[in-house]
């Protein structure tokens, strides 16, 4: 088996001093495609967050350590610049600033060296052509009056074009319509191989068809409740997650 | 100058006067709270002609310009580039006092006298002047540029601009002030006046891109005749101490005024921008847009005026400012102001001081930018509204550049 390139030992998170992750244990060998299910304020979003360093996600306990470096010494910056990537639940909107000029920061960014502007295009037009990404999006804002697909769409093509080691799809499902879905998990699925690994936090069996997972965790009220083979996904489509507690401890978890 | 006609030199003499007559500033005048009238000379202690270190200013090409003249340290001697349609007259204004007379003799200081110490200042000591005419519908496609810069050989320099634009004739003008990075201090004293008469347009832009130990005093007057559209963009970027001054007037029925102004002030930059529109006829549109970035211990002020005196009704007027500060320390003053004495009005204002939102800065970093790029992306982000507006693509372009420089 690999090495981990993400080991979650123990780890707590608070936000705004509410303690929310309560001593997650997760481990996702390099190559691996983990899903992570869990009901609605298990705190799966928590952990995405927490992972890229959002900084109103406070490390309370516990350690990360992600390809052999301490995530918690890292700002997001460093951590997406070690080869991390999140595609985000609720993709934020950045006004003014330009989808094109965005990618081509970050693509810089991650790279640690100017991309010249053509080579940058080619790579652009490459992956939107393999995304179907509307190429006329680069001059459009940050997200900025992108339908919810759309959004997520965007999420994916900076995948392809950052080309971490490791990425968070967080619930990057939701929203697509059934075409979308099986482009971004094409997409997905073409940049899976050694050299990467994914964790899918999703609530639906349906993206995990398309991409096969290895792993399938469930997160309950802020813990790993069970990990288990691709058949667990299913199980929980069918049975639900009353068997980890009570419907309302799944609803609001205290 | 010598060889200018007796009612100049009349002019000259009466501001000289002013200046002998108007009290001192002192800083505890309500329009001097913020800017301590002796950072800019208001009192014109400053002798002339006092080097204050030298360095050399690369102009820009002029390529993509209708006109275009330079003055070094004020010398009325510019450089110029002409590619201009038949009639339209663009100038030095120290020679069209006398070979324009009848064109300039009314206006030139009747928008900016000499009844406070920035216009009497002005008044008595130009020298760099600029004078353009577009006639009656006339359209110039590009823009016409002044350019005045310091090179720190003279402790001062004055500029000063006038703009006549005739019926439903159109032009872009462009002021633009430049200098290296000085050891000491250089003050500038600048005023524009700018005509639009009935159906003309009017793109004026204003670009303070001084280097460091420069302090500027500007004042920016704009008229705006019956259903003429003026606009004043006013992008402030350098200097030590700058104060900015445009006033839009809607003079005709149905005159359409927009100011808009972005800044950014870093180190310890201080700028102050006092913007206001006066509605002095019936129907008339204003709309003030100001944007801001502060950094580092800079201090920016920001005070609009929406002035409907009796008379106008149908006003439609805005103004808003909002500012965004990039750390602990750095500081930005809001203060929009309304004096409406007509009913049947539509005005609005607000100002707004803000942080950078942290959602917006987590999603860049988490692309890898780092925190201070990420910053400055967004910051070029939230001036995008103001340079959205500027019709000229290549001019617009060039600002954006500008301002991204600016960090670099
Ligand atoms: N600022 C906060 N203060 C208190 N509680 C918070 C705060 N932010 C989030 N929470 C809570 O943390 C819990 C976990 O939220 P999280 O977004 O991680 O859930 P999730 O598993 O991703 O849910 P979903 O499936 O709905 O996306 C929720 O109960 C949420 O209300
Ligand atoms: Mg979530």
């Amino acid at each position: 088996m690999a090495d981990p390139i993400l080991k979650i030992e123990g780890l707590e998170v608070a936000v705004d001093n509410t303690p929310i992750l309560k001593g997650v244990d997760l481990e996702v060998p390099q190559g691996e495609v983990h899903a992570l299910m869990g009901p609605n304020g298990s705190g799966k979003s928590t952990l995405a967050y927490a992972l890229a360093g959002h900084p109103r996600y406070e490390i309370t306990g516990g350690s990360v350590m992600f390809g052999g470096q301490d995530l918690a010494d890292m700002g997001a910056d460093e951590r997406a610049q070690a080869g991390l990537f999140l595609a985000m639940q609720y993709p934020v909107e950045v006004p003014g600033v330009s989808v094109m000029n965005f990618l081509r920061t970050a693509v810089n960014a991650t790279r640690g060296e100017e991309v010249p502007v053509r080579e940058f295009a080619r790579l652009f037009k490459e992956k939107s052509d393999l995304l179907t990404f509307d190429p006329s999006f680069a001059d459009r804002y940050l997200n900025e009056g992108f339908s919810g697909g759309e959004k997520k769409r965007h999420e994916i093509l900076q995948m392809a074009l950052l080309e971490p080691a490791f990425a968070i799809l967080d619930e990057t499902d939701s929203g697509l319509d059934v075409d979308a879905l099986r482009i971004v998990a094409e997409g997905v699925n073409a940049q899976r191989g050694p050299d990467l690994g994914v964790l899918i936090i999703t609530h639906y069996t349906r993206i995990l068809n398309y991409i096969r997972p290895d792993v399938v965790h469930v997160m309950f009220d802020g813990r790993i409740a069970r990990t288990g083979g691709p058949d667990l996904a299913d199980h929980l489509e069918e049975k639900g997650y009353v068997e980890f507690g009570s419907a309302e401890t799944a609803a609001a978890p205290r | 100058m010598a060889d200018a006609p007796t009612w100049a030199d009349d002019a000259r003499s009466a501001a000289t006067a002013a200046l002998d007559a108007l009290p001192a500033l002192t800083g505890a005048e309500e329009q001097w709270r913020f800017t301590p009238p002796a950072d800019l000379d208001m009192n014109g202690d400053t002798p002339a002609g006092v080097a204050a270190g030298t360095g050399t200013v690369a102009l820009p090409a002029a390529s993509g310009r209708a006109a275009r003249l330079a003055f070094a340290d004020g010398t009325p001697d510019p450089a110029e580039i002409l590619d201009l349609p038949d009639g339209v007259i663009v100038s030095e204004l120290g020679a069209a006092l006398e070979t324009h007379e009848a064109l300039v003799r009314d206006r030139l200081y009747s928008l900016a006298g000499f009844d406070d110490r920035p216009g009497a200042l002005n008044g008595a000591g130009w020298d760099a002047g600029t004078f353009v005419f577009v006639p009656r519908g006339v359209e110039v496609t590009l823009p016409i540029e002044t350019i005045l810069t310091a090179t720190g050989a003279t402790g001062r320099v004055f500029g000063r601009t006038l703009v006549i634009v005739e019926e439903g004739a159109k032009a872009t003008v462009i002021d633009r002030y430049l200098s290296p990075d000085l050891d000491g201090v250089v003050q500038a004293s600048t005023v524009v006046e700018l005509f639009v008469a009935d159906g003309g347009e009017l793109e004026h832009v204003s670009y303070i891109g001084w280097g460091r130990g420069v302090r500027h005093q500007a004042t920016i007057r704009a008229a705006a005749g019956k259903d003429a559209r003026v606009r004043s963009v006013n992008v402030t970027l350098g200097g030590d101490v700058v104060r900015v001054e445009p006033t839009v007037y809607c003079r005709g029925t149905g005159a359409d005024a927009r100011a808009l102004g972005l800044y950014f002030a870093t180190g310890d930059q201080h700028f102050e921008h006092r913007v206001v529109s006066r509605h002095e006829a019936p129907q008339t549109y204003s709309n003030l847009l100001y944007k801001g970035a502060i950094q580092d211990t800079a201090h920016t002020v920001f005070f609009g005026n929406l002035v409907v005196p009796p008379g106008a009704p149908g006003t439609d007027a805005y103004q808003t400012n909002r500012n965004l500060i990039l750390n602990e320390g750095a500081r930005a003053d809001t203060i929009p102001f309304l004096e409406i004495e007509t009913a049947e009005v539509k005005c609005s204002h607000a100002g707004a001081v803000g942080r950078v939102d942290d959602e917006h800065l987590f999603y860049l970093m988490s692309r890898g930018v780092p925190e201070r790029e990420a910053k400055h992306l967004i910051v070029y982000g939230f001036f995008q509204e103001v340079l959205d507006e500027i019709s000229f693509d290549a001019l617009r372009e060039e600002l954006e550049a500008a301002a991204r420089a600016k960090v670099r």
